[in-house]
């Protein structure tokens, strides 16, 4: 069985013919061709995979193709524009806020819309959001700096 | 990365195409809500489905309403929006804490209510908080619509007493009277939030003008092998007081009526240990949500 | 030479990481390339009696089906005890038995399902003590038979794989000479490395020449490289490691993993590329962990707080295969007396075989298993003594020039700062107690040493192009440890050129030349060292250049910005310019150089036991403050303060960056992460139940950077990243102590322990206070 789902990534309309088996995750990497979204356990513990779904982070490895339909989805590969840094990803780069890099568009993408929402967050505010995208080379604490450098930018 | 097997995909427009679809599926059928317990299972092999039907098509079914006498919450809301409602949070407490420490973020945006109900995990925290406030579930199938209370709902882990055609449509939550607080708390691995619990204690209590307990409720999580209630101990205190020593009492009791078990995660003689601790934290906070202070 | 070195430079790789752009091992994609999936062992011990295929060779898109038959040589890290497939008996549940090649990765993993193993199950060694038992069943009945590297390591016909000793002074009569002695015995368990990225690999056979392209996540290209040689029977060379970006390794990924399974299966697969991606599961369950260790520490010491003697006894478990441990279990045991001066050693350090997952190389190198003994046992002989942890570190911790336990003269060390400086940002001696009815806090500290892989060497070449740019060509993959950005700025200074200018392209062992792992901390040192060397040069063929141009004496110019300025520091020409004038001819400068720390005079050390020198030293001490629930046991780690002597920072962004991440991976480790086992299986392989720390359970983290003056060191820096995780374990163990008195000695320090331990204390509190009958 195939369904055919539209949605929209990054702010263009993109149609897919696929088994509903697939997740958005593998829709997004493997049809798409947008590999900056990463798998990092398949089962919703990790956060890896995050992307912004109708504006909200979401597991993508969890949610069903057929689920997708309809959908607005920002990855990573959304948000500079012609090579422009948002000062979400600014930030990250200047304080350091990533090393090997594999958890950093889920938690560019996650920071991106804690923003949105509320450009002076509280530190439990913080820590709630990117509570569920985990890091195995322990960027939190840089993490923190850049979000005190991205409410610096936004006063 | 682990793929997923085939299985037939549907996205029924109403809930009669819906229990048609899967009452007519053999080979096991799912229904696909927020799809966290679902997937998940799908990809371990706790559940292999030839058929999966989407509820998402369906209107109506998702929603927070005040009604004068109960709050309506349909079956697809997200658990983040039982989290974040204002009308949860003030109504119904123990739900908005229980909705604000499952999972993570971005798990609690696709999770949903229905879901967490249908999957009848004993580790389920919107249960204990549901079972708490009375709240009833409304379920249709092909014998039609009706409803029950969301404690009688469970059976075995993993198991309701739905049949494969069933779909939770909504859940009712009756409005309390002045007087009425509850609390949710639970303990993961980590300590610090939205683990899945080691052990977790939703309380309700309504007090009279003098601060003595007309009724209460306590519900267990991952400490038997559904939700349940602690009946003895909401006996025990029902017509008290409420004193520091008959919160250590009913605390006690409570880790006796629970039913832990050794897994991966914890002993039961710590879970035995959590229950009483928790119990003691959750009638703390329903006590404070009632507006009751807890006599030396 | 000013600019870049010493300096907050922002990494190098970061653009391409914030926007997604970045290539890592699981983003390689070839034409035609098919996809595999393993069949794994249910059973830790079991005799494969028969293997029938022949459904999943039929099934849609399966294009071949392999079993250990098809491989009968064998590879490994130091003993060479592993196949790609398990030849006639498994060891461990979770070991590769047969591996398929599909189109997709649906068809290959659905094609297990239809693979039929009839298996007769063995008595299993599924602990460590047990394994040494007279009466054991041998993990490996044929030990004695295996090429290995040669030396009386092993003990034939019994699952010991490693057995070493190191004795100094006397320590019987150390023993004798002391007034108090103190005896303790503790665990470390076994870990994941669990980076986010999993273990992935797609190789390509060419059945012409019979070599093999293997794309790869690894931080060792090259010992991978010659690691998987001798299992599929050919030269190193014929196999091609080509690194692509790495999502985190902490010592994971350097032996052959999916690399062996993906190889073996191109090698039957009609020359079409086969990528295999391990699952999560896959990843925790069968790829390696770091060594469980049981250490049993003895210590005298004097009246006057002198450490005296120190006997030891370790026992390291290395799972099924020894991968790297025999040199883990070597080099751990080592440090078996801490960053202390104790005059009288005695060391017995056993590693033995089990029916359990392989185990190798971790953040530390067997470091973090010793320290956790070690400042557990420090702090418990200064609670039974009475004597102030801080003040009876620095008593007897080493200093410049104090002789290693081989005779080397420590250089370049710096031991006594961190702790100072460690114990003054977490306010030593002062702590609210209670700061709430059921919360109890406590402060602890801990220090640990680490040498560097020893010998080792660093290649390089830099290819200065026409138009002014470098790319620094050297197989040291980014590991996420800032490796791309040091040796980015190291070249920038060194020739003279914006670090914009400056490329660092991706590791090849067919183009990149030789390297040592990026592991042992060691790149900064190594590489940086021949990066200085090679980048030297080109400045001075720049200037030679220009000289001969401008027609005036090279001695009078100089290189930076890339500029070539004089030295009234007038700018006259820039480097791209300088080059474009030979652009018909074509100029290229290209130089290179070779770090080896083979032959320092730092290595000197007593006859026979050099080969223990590190050319470098590491130090740390961390300090923490926790918190702990004494109603539910859960731990709270408040503060970490993490003092690290660095040499030089080169940048300290990126050494604030392994500091602080060390200590996130220490908590996670100390309070959260273990693996389950029943029947010899592990049964959390997953993140649902194998936890690691969020951002919620950090505690405050004070990065300290330390530094020491070490000779032979570019620009003075040492290494920084293994240090950071091994004392935060048992920083928080102390800490908990100071709390509340209890001392746990296993790993991890989970709140049912604590509860427990609690509970034990306050029954004998009340006993002790029962008047005697
Ligand atoms: C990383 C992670 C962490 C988690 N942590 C927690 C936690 O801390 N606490 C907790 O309680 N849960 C937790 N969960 C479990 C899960 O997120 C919740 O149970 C969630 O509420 C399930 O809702 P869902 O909509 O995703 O359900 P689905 O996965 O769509 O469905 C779950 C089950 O219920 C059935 N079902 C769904 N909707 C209906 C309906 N309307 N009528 C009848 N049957 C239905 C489905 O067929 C399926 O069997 C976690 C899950 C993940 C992945
Ligand atoms: S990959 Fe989706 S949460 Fe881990
Ligand atoms: S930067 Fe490596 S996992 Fe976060």
């Amino acid at each position: 069985m195939m369904i055919t789902v539209k949605l929209t990534v990054n702010g263009k309309l993109r149609q897919v013919h696929v088994e509903p088996r697939l997740t958005l995750l593998e829709v997004l990497r493997e049809e798409l061709l947008l590999t900056g979204t990463k798998e990092g356990c398949g089962v919703g513990e990790c956060g890896t995979c995050v992307v912004l779904h109708d504006g909200e982070p979401v597991t993508s490895c969890l949610v069903l193709a057929g689920d997708a339909d309809g959908a607005e989805i920002e990855t990573i590969e959304g948000l500079a524009e012609d090579g422009e840094l948002t000062a979400v990803q600014r930030a990250f780069v200047k304080t350091g806020a990533l090393q090997c890099g594999f958890c950093t568009p889920a938690m560019v993408l996650t920071t991106t819309a804690l923003f949105r929402k509320n450009d002076q967050p509280a530190i439990e505010d913080v820590k709630n959001a990117l509570g569920g995208v985990l890091c195995r080379c322990g960027v939190y604490p840089k993490l923190l700096e850049a979000v005190t450098e991205i409410k610096g930018a936004n006063p | 990365m682990k793929r997923l097997l085939k299985f037939d995909y549907y996205e029924p427009a109403s809930l009669e195409d819906a229990v048609r679809i899967l009452a007519a599926a053999d080979g096991g059928a799912s229904v696909l809500a927020g799809g966290t317990d679902l997937v998940v299972d799908m990809k371990t092999g706790r559940l292999q489905p030839s058929t999966v039907v989407n509820l998402k098509g369906i209107p109506k079914l998702a929603g927070i309403d005040a009604a004068d006498d109960a709050t309506r919450i349909g079956a697809l809301t997200r658990v983040t929006e039982v989290e974040l409602s204002e009308l949860v949070q003030s109504r119904h407490p123990a739900l908005a804490q229980a909705a604000s420490i499952l999972a993570s973020p971005p798990v609690r945006g696709l999770a949903t209510i229905g879901g967490n109900v249908g999957r009848a995990s004993p580790a389920s925290d919107l249960g204990p908080a549901l079972i708490v406030h009375d709240a009833r579930v409304a379920i249709i199938g092909t014998e039609g619509a009706r409803e029950e209370l969301v404690e009688k709902l469970y059976v075995a882990p993993g198991v309701t007493s739905l049949a494969q055609s069933d779909i939770i449509t909504h859940f009712t939550l009756p409005l309390q009277p002045p007087g009425f607080g509850s609390a949710y708390v639970k303990l993961g691995k980590r300590g610090s939030g939205t683990d899945i619990a080691l052990a977790g204690v939703a309380a309700s209590v309504l007090a009279d003008g003098d601060g003595e307990i007309v009724d209460c409720r306590i519900a267990l999580a991952s400490l038997g092998p559904t939700p349940f209630r602690a009946v003895g101990t909401e006996t025990l205190l029902r017509s008290k007081r409420a004193t520091q020593a008959l919160l250590a009492t009913a605390a006690e009791n409570a880790s006796h009526e629970a039913m832990p078990i050794d897994d991966m995660r914890a002993s039961a003689f710590y879970r035995e240990k959590l229950a009483r601790v928790l119990t003691d934290r959750a009638l703390r906070g329903a006590l404070a949500s009632a507006g009751v202070e807890v006599a030396a | 030479m000013t600019g870049y070195v010493g300096n907050r430079i922002p990494r190098v790789d970061s653009a391409a990481k914030v926007t997604g752009a970045a290539i890592y091992g699981v983003d390689v994609a070839l034409a035609g390339m098919l996809h595999g999936a393993v069949l794994r062992s249910p059973y830790p011990r079991a005799r494969i009696v028969s293997i029938d295929t022949s459904a999943a060779a039929a099934a849609p898109g399966v294009q071949t089906v392999v079993t250990g038959r098809d491989f009968s040589l064998l590879f490994g890290g130091v003993i060479k005890d592993q196949s790609i497939l398990a030849i006639d008996e498994v060891r461990y549940a979770g070991e590769p038995v047969v591996a398929v090649s599909a189109t997709t990765e649906h068809e290959a993993q659905e094609a297990l399902s239809l693979i039929r193993v009839e298996y007769e199950e063995l008595p299993a060694v599924l602990d460590m003590r047990a394994a040494l038992a007279n009466d054991a069943p041998l993990v490996h009945p044929d030990l004695h038979t295996y090429n290995r590297r040669p030396g009386d390591y092993i003990v034939p016909h019994t699952n010991i794989n490693t057995i070493y000793r190191h004795e100094r002074g006397d320590v019987e009569a150390g023993f004798a000479r002391s007034d108090y002695v103190f005896e303790g015995e503790y665990t470390a368990h076994a870990l994941s490395h669990a980076a986010l990225e999993v273990h992935v690999a797609i190789a390509q056979y060419d059945s012409v020449t019979g070599g093999y392209t293997v794309w790869v996540s690894s931080e060792r290209p090259f010992i991978l490289r010659d690691q998987l040689a001798p299992g599929l029977g050919v030269e190193p060379s014929r196999i091609r490691m080509i690194a692509a970006e790495v999502g985190g390794t902490f010592g994971g990924k350097g032996i052959p993993i999916a690399e062996a399974i993906a190889a073996g299966l191109a090698r039957h697969s009609g020359g079409r590329p086969v990528r295999v991606e391990f699952t999560r599961e896959e990843d925790l369950v069968a790829s390696q962990t770091r060594v469980p260790a049981i250490l049993k520490l003895k210590t005298g010491i004097n009246r006057d707080g002198f450490m005296v003697a120190r006997s030891a006894e370790v026992l390291w478990d290395s799972g099924a295969y020894t991968a790297y441990t025999v040199d883990v279990s070597i080099r751990g045991a080592q440090t078996i007396i801490g960053p202390y001066r104790i005059p009288n050693l005695s060391l017995l350090s056993r590693q033995v075989y089990t029916n359990k997952p392989v185990t190798g190389s971790f953040r530390g190198f067997g470091t973090t298993q010793v320290t956790w003994a070690c400042e557990t046992h420090m702090d418990e002989i200064t609670t039974e003594m009475g004597l102030d942890p801080v003040a009876f570190r620095l008593q007897n911790g080493y200093e410049e020039g104090d002789p290693y336990i081989n005779g080397q003269i420590l250089h370049g060390i710096n031991l006594t700062d961190t702790i100072k400086r460690a114990a003054t940002e977490i306010g030593w001696g002062s702590v609210e107690r209670k700061p709430a009815p059921h919360l109890r806090r406590g402060k602890g500290i801990a220090a640990m040493i680490k040498p560097s892989k020893t010998p080792s060497s660093a290649n390089v070449v830099i290819n200065l192009g026409q138009d002014g740019r470098a790319a620094v060509v050297c197989a040291a993959p980014e590991i996420g440890a800032g490796q791309r950005t040091v040796i980015a700025q190291i070249a920038a200074d060194s020739i003279g050129i914006r670090i914009e200018d400056v490329s660092v392209p991706d590791a090849d062992t067919a183009i990149t030349p030789y390297n040592s792992p990026v592991a042992s901390s060691r790149t900064t040192y190594h590489m940086g060292n021949a990066v200085l060397e090679a980048g030297t040069k080109v400045q001075a063929e720049l200037v030679a250049l220009a000289g001969r141009y401008l027609e005036v004496d090279p001695d009078e110019l100089e290189v930076r910005d890339g500029g070539i300025f004089d030295l009234d520091g007038e700018h006259q020409i820039t480097v791209k310019g300088l080059l474009s004038k030979y652009s018909k001819e074509g100029y290229w400068i290209t130089a290179s150089a070779r770090y080896s720390s083979a032959g320092s005079p730092l290595l000197k050390a007593d006859p026979g036991e050099e080969w223990i020198s590190s050319i470098f030293w590491m130090l740390c001490t961390h300090a923490a403050e926790v918190e702990v629930d004494v109603e539910t046991g859960v731990i709270r780690v408040v503060k970490i303060a993490a003092a690290a002597d660095v040499g030089k920072a080169i940048n300290p962004l990126t050494v604030e960056q392994q500091i602080e991440g060390g200590v996130v991976m220490g908590v996670s480790n100390a309070l959260f992460e273990s693996f389950s086992y029943r029947d010899g299986r592990v049964e959390n392989g997953n993140f649902a139940d194998y936890k690691l720390a969020t951002i919620h359970d950090i505690p405050e983290i004070v990065p300290i950077i330390v530094e020491s003056v070490h000779d032979e060191a570019p620009f003075g820096a040492k290494g920084v990243g293994e240090p950071a995780n091994a004392a935060t374990p048992p920083a928080i163990g102390n800490a908990i102590f100071d709390a509340v008195g209890i001392r746990i000695r296993d790993l991890p320090i989970t709140p049912e322990k604590v509860l427990e331990a609690l509970e034990e204390k306050a029954a004998a509190d009340v006993s002790k206070l029962k008047p005697p009958l």
